[in-house]
């Protein structure tokens, strides 16, 4: 890292380069506007009264913060729109009948489609959709909307260009001076017109970054020709690219409040490098190493990237990035597999091939697609279903004699849940389409030629997925009833009831029993397997043909790490077969935890990467998250072995995995003592953060996971 | 046919090349001083007693060795060995099929000396090794010529362990002569893979002159690599638990470790 990266890094980290509000006294004259022009012309003036950040060490400048207080629906935070922060009020973090929630979406913009054309060629596209649509007032007036803020980022980054130039006059430093200049000059270039150098194409989707601020996508092939053709002109090394890259995301760091929890945590900032390109080879190359390579330099914990990992990644690039990982003390990587992606979004989703493979991970790795949303996350209890089967449904438990009638009653349980799960997020697609999203709409695909905000279906490049909370309760809570009551016949369906409901009261030996002898998820004996993969299955059979009302196919994950979704909803559920007490928190993702992992690493990744065949639980977060003993990372063989037993995970089927490795006694003393683990990082679902940062439900969730070691 | 096991430990890196899983026979026909094993010396089913956690709830009043499926909820009492046929080895072997074969690993056949249980193991390699998963055997080497000789079309891999080159360290360490060792080592030589194990022994067989000794030796085996395995203590509270008596050892220094690899 050079010296002004490292200036730019002490900054950012200190806070300095987030921008600062500037208040607009909006003309009143504004509330004569239909609503449309009056959104977008405060947005408009909104944007042009801002103040770009500069200092001598920057190359790139325009990052802003909109002010959600001071502007409606900007972009698709939810805060800025009335109505979806409305029903965030009611609904974020509290269940409906403790089934699910409301939660944000995650989006990334279209970078790589914009850079090429510039905003010059959104307008044109405006402008042709205006003539499609020009009987049409309410759509014409919306397209009007979109060119004002598109006008607006234009004439911002000439104003930067302005102000940058006038910054330049007063300084003395040769080289800095001679950076600024330069920036003045791009600025007035991009982004309104097609970016010309790798620099420009940075810098153009470093000042667009800031109205949607999500995602960048799969940034080493939105680049790679950019850099490419560069370095063959000989008007770029490999050290100036990583220098560039570097600003990039020291901005991304930047613009996110220091002292915020978002500081902290990465997941918000996420995208991917390498996977599948069109023609179905691996595009991984040095530039896609060498963005790896720039990000772990800096001392931040923005951005975070994705290794999209496939059959055809050399096991040594594998390795390779695997060591960057463990190596990287702000743990900023993490792992999904294309083949399990790809064959959902294609299968599933049912979308082409060619669209299926550019997809992106935002947030907790949901599954985005450029220039369009992971929406749903709808997050959903799934041990509900196993209670409301126990609690609600005795007489006809109690005639069930063989084990598949006992199945058929819990699978219409867990369909009555899955529809009101797709009912609910219908609902909730409802109150974010009465909000008009104008900078996010200019920035997505489809909105422009549909002239419709994002939220109301315009967008196809769009999966709904909601979040299964309690899937390893679930699969482990079957596999006793199977065991206990239909295999082994240890007690009768009425005792397991009475048991339940006495919350295992006068059955602690049983509740031990179960404990010590049921074949629990994660062990890869026969039963917990077949339970596991009759489940998945049961969940794609019912709702693969189904879509939400906008037409989006649904793919789900099995957590979120911001909230404790599992602490939420396990406080208000009974106690389950599975051993679990009344108000005890869900088990988080999939996986094992608590030692009811006994047979070691291999049979959880067996069990996990073979229970899926349909890849249903793909489309948000399916994590596995592995705590690794640091003996398996310190050790060069060990850790060459822990890389094989990795990539045989995934090409068993595995789809996502990310590694920690500190000791379980460390992550307990950190409890006790957080003063003395300030810096103890630990990744939790797509994010990382600090250990001491996490809730109390999510720290003791990561200590009961088993630590690995031989 | 059933074989008495203790332990079938799968995901091991230690145990040879890859990923492995390594079953454990019980059943050992030397009786080392540091052994860190040793509920795997008796060949039949023992019961294990960590009074420390015993609460006296009486579960397990009139529980024997027998008694296989008892479970205490205590882990107090724990039943060690377990009898089991080829074809249950073998199906947990298989599960893990995969990553030996994406990381060039495999399964061990351990203890114990595995070897003492030769016909259930001439079984278990075979069926292993004509299934295509690579096969390894972890053995003293104490056992009639014959046995090696029954088990070489279906072993890959030997990791064989030389504790001492003096026969009077031998016998003084583990109660028997090397000589039976050192010469099946020989006649091994060149008829199948070999890692050569020496446990260094704080204590014991941790000075240079009887490692100089063993390297010596060494120089008309062919082996592919020589492991040195520190002794450890986390086997010592088995002892207790088994109501065995045990010697004290000491882990050999790290830099002197340092000193008898260069010997190999």
């Amino acid at each position: 890292m050079n010296e002004r990266i490292s200036e730019l890094s002490k900054l950012t980290l200190e806070g300095k380069m987030l921008p600062t509000y500037t208040s607009v006294k909006f003309d009143r004259m504004d509330l004569f506007l239909p609503e449309h022009q009056k959104q977008s012309k405060r947005i408009y003036d909104y944007i042009m009264a801002q103040k770009p950040v500069i200092t001598e060490y920057q190359t790139m400048t325009g990052h802003m913060k909109l002010d959600v207080k001071e502007i409606s629906g900007p972009f698709m935070n939810a805060r800025s729109l009335k109505n979806t922060d409305e029903a965030l009020r009611y609904f974020y973090n509290k269940p409906i009948d403790n089934l699910s929630t409301f939660e944000w979406l995650h989006a990334t913009a279209d970078f790589g489609k914009i850079i090429r054309m510039g905003i010059k060629g959104l307008i044109e596209d405006i402008e042709k959709s205006k003539q499609k649509y020009k009987d049409d007032a309410e759509k014409i007036s919306f397209l009007d909307s979109l060119k004002m803020v598109a006008d607006a980022l234009i004439k911002w980054a000439h104003k930067c260009s302005a102000e940058v130039f006038e910054f330049a006059q007063g300084l003395n430093n040769a080289e800095y001076k001679k950076n600024l200049l330069r920036l003045s000059e791009a600025l007035k270039k991009v982004p309104q017109y097609p970016a010309g150098s790798f620099y420009e194409a940075v810098l153009s989707i470093y000042i667009l970054f800031s109205y949607e601020p999500d995602g960048l996508g799969t940034l080493d092939r939105i680049l790679y020709d950019y850099y490419k053709n560069d370095v063959k002109k000989g008007i770029l090394t490999k050290e100036e690219a990583k220098e560039i890259l570097q600003e990039l995301f020291l901005m991304l760091q930047a613009n996110t409040r220091k002292g915020s929890a978002n500081f902290t945590r990465g997941g918000e900032s996420h995208f991917c490098v390498g996977g599948y390109d069109e023609n179905g080879e691996d595009v991984f190359n040095d530039f896609s190493m060498l963005i790896l390579e720039a990000m772990c330099e800096l001392p931040t914990y923005i951005p975070q990237i994705s290794l999209r990992w496939t059959k055809k990644l050399p096991f040594e690039t594998f390795l390779k990035v695997l060591d960057m990982s463990v190596n990287d003390k702000n743990n900023r990587i993490a792992f999904v597999s294309d083949e399990v992606k790809i064959y959902a979004a294609t299968h599933i989703a049912h979308f082409p091939y060619e669209v299926a493979c550019r997809y992106s991970s935002v947030g907790c790795n949901e599954l985005t697609y450029p220039g369009g949303f992971f929406a749903g996350t709808t997050n959903t209890n799934m041990l509900r279903s196993i209670e409301n089967t126990l609690y609600n449904r005795k007489d006809e438990l109690l005639a069930a004699d063989t084990w598949g009638k006992f199945f058929d009653i819990y699978k219409s349980e867990l369909f009555k849940d899955v529809d009101l799960m797709i009912r609910y997020d219908n609902e909730f697609m409802r109150i974010r389409a009465k909000d008009t999203s104008y900078v996010t709409s200019l920035l997505f695909t489809d909105c422009i030629e549909s002239a419709k905000t994002f939220t109301k279906g315009s967008c196809k490049n769009v999966v709904s997925g909601a979040d299964l909370i309690g899937i390893t309760n679930v699969i482990d809570s079957l596999c006793i009833i199977k065991q206990f009551v239909y295999d082994e016949k240890i007690i009768t369906m009425s005792e397991m009831i009475d048991a339940l409901k006495n919350n295992w009261s006068g059955y602690e030996e049983l509740r031990e029993l179960i404990k010590r002898r049921g074949k629990f998820f994660g062990n890869d004996d026969e039963t917990s397997n077949y339970i596991a993969k009759l489940f998945c299955e049961t969940l794609y059979e019912y709702t693969k043909d189904k879509t939400t009302e906008l037409g989006y196919h649904l793919l789900f994950g099995n957590l979120q790490g911001y909230n404790p979704h599992h602490q939420i909803f396990g406080s208000g559920t009974r106690a389950t077969p599975d051993g679990r007490r009344d108000g005890e928190m869900l088990k988080f993702g999939i996986g094992q935890s608590g030692g009811y992992d006994r047979e070691g690493l291999t049979a959880l990744l067996n069990a996990v990467s073979k229970c899926d065949k349909h890849c249903i639980l793909s489309g948000g977060p399916s994590v596995t998250n592995l705590y690794l003993d640091e003996k398996l990372v310190l050790n060069k063989d060990n850790f060459i072995k822990t890389a094989k037993l990795l990539e045989t995970y995934f090409k068993n089927g595995g789809s996502h995995f990310q590694l920690n490795y500190v000791s379980q006694d460390d992550l307990r003393k950190a409890k006790i003592a957080p003063e003395n683990y300030k810096n103890l990082r630990v990744r939790v679902s797509g994010f990382s953060d600090f250990f001491v940062n996490l809730t109390d439900s999510v720290q003791d969730e990561i200590i009961r996971r088993t630590v690995k070691s031989n | 046919m059933k074989a008495v096991i203790f332990d079938i430990q799968r995901n091991s890196f230690v145990d040879g090349p890859g990923i492995r899983t390594t079953v454990f026979f019980k059943g050992c026909n030397l009786r080392c001083k540091w052994c860190h094993n040793p509920e795997s010396q008796s060949l039949k089913p023992q019961i294990m007693f960590y009074a420390d956690k015993c609460t006296g709830c009486g579960r397990c009043r009139g529980i024997t060795a027998a008694d296989t499926d008892f479970i205490c909820f205590n882990d107090a009492k724990q039943i060690c060995g377990k009898e089991y046929t080829v074809d249950e080895v073998f199906a947990e072997v298989v599960k893990d099929r995969s990553f030996y074969e994406n990381s060039g690993g495999g399964v061990t056949f351990s203890g114990g000396e595995c070897m003492m249980q030769i016909d259930f193991l001439y079984e278990v390699l075979k069926k292993c090794k004509e299934s295509g998963i690579h096969t390894a055997v972890d053995t003293a080497g104490n056992v009639p010529w014959e046995q090696f000789e029954k088990i070489l079309p279906y072993t890959d891999l030997f990791l064989y362990d030389v504790k001492a080159f003096s026969e009077k360290l031998h016998k003084e360490g583990t109660g028997v002569s090397n000589s039976l060792i050192l010469e099946n080592l020989k006649r091994l030589s060149g008829r199948a893979e070999i890692i050569i194990r020496i446990p260094v022994i704080g204590g014991y067989n941790n000075n240079i002159d009887e490692l100089k000794d063993i390297a010596e030796f060494l120089k008309d085996i062919e082996f592919s690599k020589v492991e040195l395995l520190p002794y450890h203590s986390l086997g010592e509270h088995k002892y207790d638990a088994l109501n065995m008596e045990r010697e004290k050892f000491s882990v050999p220094d790290k830099a002197d470790m340092k000193e008898y690899k260069k010997l190999f």
